[in-house]
């Protein structure tokens, strides 16, 4: 079996397809560390991905493995997936969330092309959140996105921002509240009811500690400026 | 009588009231629907099965509400559940 490293957690995975191998490729560990556990894909794990989502088989045991990995952090490493896009400015994360096809991936684009390289993305997608020490980290994981944007990236969580789309730009401080329920709905849901109760430890947490905004947003550089300049409290160079 | 779906968990998330499903209610439900303190007093009154008068007796003995305002929040409250499709 191979090690991976992901999340800062070493584990062993046995995949059949080429594909899972390659999507994880960044993320092999070749270090002395023991693996904390074996994610093991079989058919019925693959036929389970099925139920949810008409993907070739490759694809399927991928996101299998996904799952089971998410799993382990939740129940034994206080995390859980964040379906957001990460992007990392000056080593610290900033993760804008929504319902898919609000615009994350375009916002973070948009940052990129405003800051050049001095913008790291971390996870297009699906990064990884995990409360350690009382911080949260945000790290890279292999399932980026469509476009493939991150790597094998650690950063301290700065903001959480939730996007919808908006004529005029705007951005404020956002309750929790509101912030509730969009969080909770870009985890990956556990079924066993401890799972959950960590779930939404780590939900609380994740919203009593953070600085959360809420931006209105069109597809425009102005839209940019304005959250970087609110979250980051810098100006533009 | 209305009843609520087995799996369905009351919980305080960041100061305030939400409901999660559980084990086999969560391959039907995966939302989740958030209270406020009314709501989640509601809440516990019907989980141990209650009806829309039962709702507002128990409303106007915690509260200093008037019948009509409670009678209107339970319907409210009911409408809810209704439309998250968690009664039996």
């Amino acid at each position: 079996m191979k090690k991976y490293k992901i999340a800062d957690i070493v584990f062993e995975a046995e995949t059949k397809y080429a594909y899972t191998g390659k999507l994880c490729e960044e993320f092999v560990y070749t270090g002395e560390e023991k693996p904390a556990f074996s994610a093991v894909i079989t058919d019925s794990d693959v036929e389970r991905e099925r139920k949810g989502l008409n993907a070739p088989e490759p694809l399927l045991e991928s996101i299998a493995l996904q799952r089971k990995f998410c799993e382990y952090v939740l129940k034994n490493g206080n995390g859980t997936i964040f379906h957001s896009s990460a992007v990392a400015y000056k080593g610290e994360a900033y993760l804008f969330t929504a319902p898919s096809g609000t615009g994350k991936s375009t916002h973070t684009r948009l940052w990129k092309e405003m800051l050049g390289d001095k913008l790291t993305y971390i996870d297009d997608d699906k990064p990884i959140i995990r409360y350690i020490d009382g911080e949260f980290y945000v790290y890279g994981t292999p399932w980026n996105g469509k476009h493939r944007l991150g790597g094998n990236v650690k950063a301290k969580l700065k903001c959480v921002c939730k996007i919808y789309q908006a004529k005029e730009n705007s951005i404020t401080k956002a309750e929790i509240p509101e912030m509730i329920g969009v969080v909770f709905n870009q985890t990956l849901r556990p079924e066993q009811a401890e799972d959950m109760e960590k779930l939404l430890s780590l939900t609380d947490k994740l919203l009593t500690k953070s600085n959360l905004y809420a931006l209105g947003c069109n597809i425009s550089r102005e839209a940019a400026e304005l959250s970087f300049k609110t979250m980051t409290g810098e100006k533009i160079c | 009588m209305l009843k609520l779906k087995e799996g369905l968990i009351l919980r305080e998330v960041a100061g305030s009231y939400v409901v999660v499903a559980v084990g086999k209610a969560a391959a039907e439900f995966n939302a989740m629907i958030t209270l406020n303190e009314t709501g989640a007093f509601l809440w516990k009154a019907l989980e141990k099965g209650a009806t829309e008068e039962s709702l507002t007796e128990a409303l106007l003995d915690e509260y200093e509400v008037d019948r009509k305002t409670a009678s209107a929040d339970v319907k409210d409250f009911i409408e809810k559940i209704k439309e998250a499709k968690i009664l039996k």
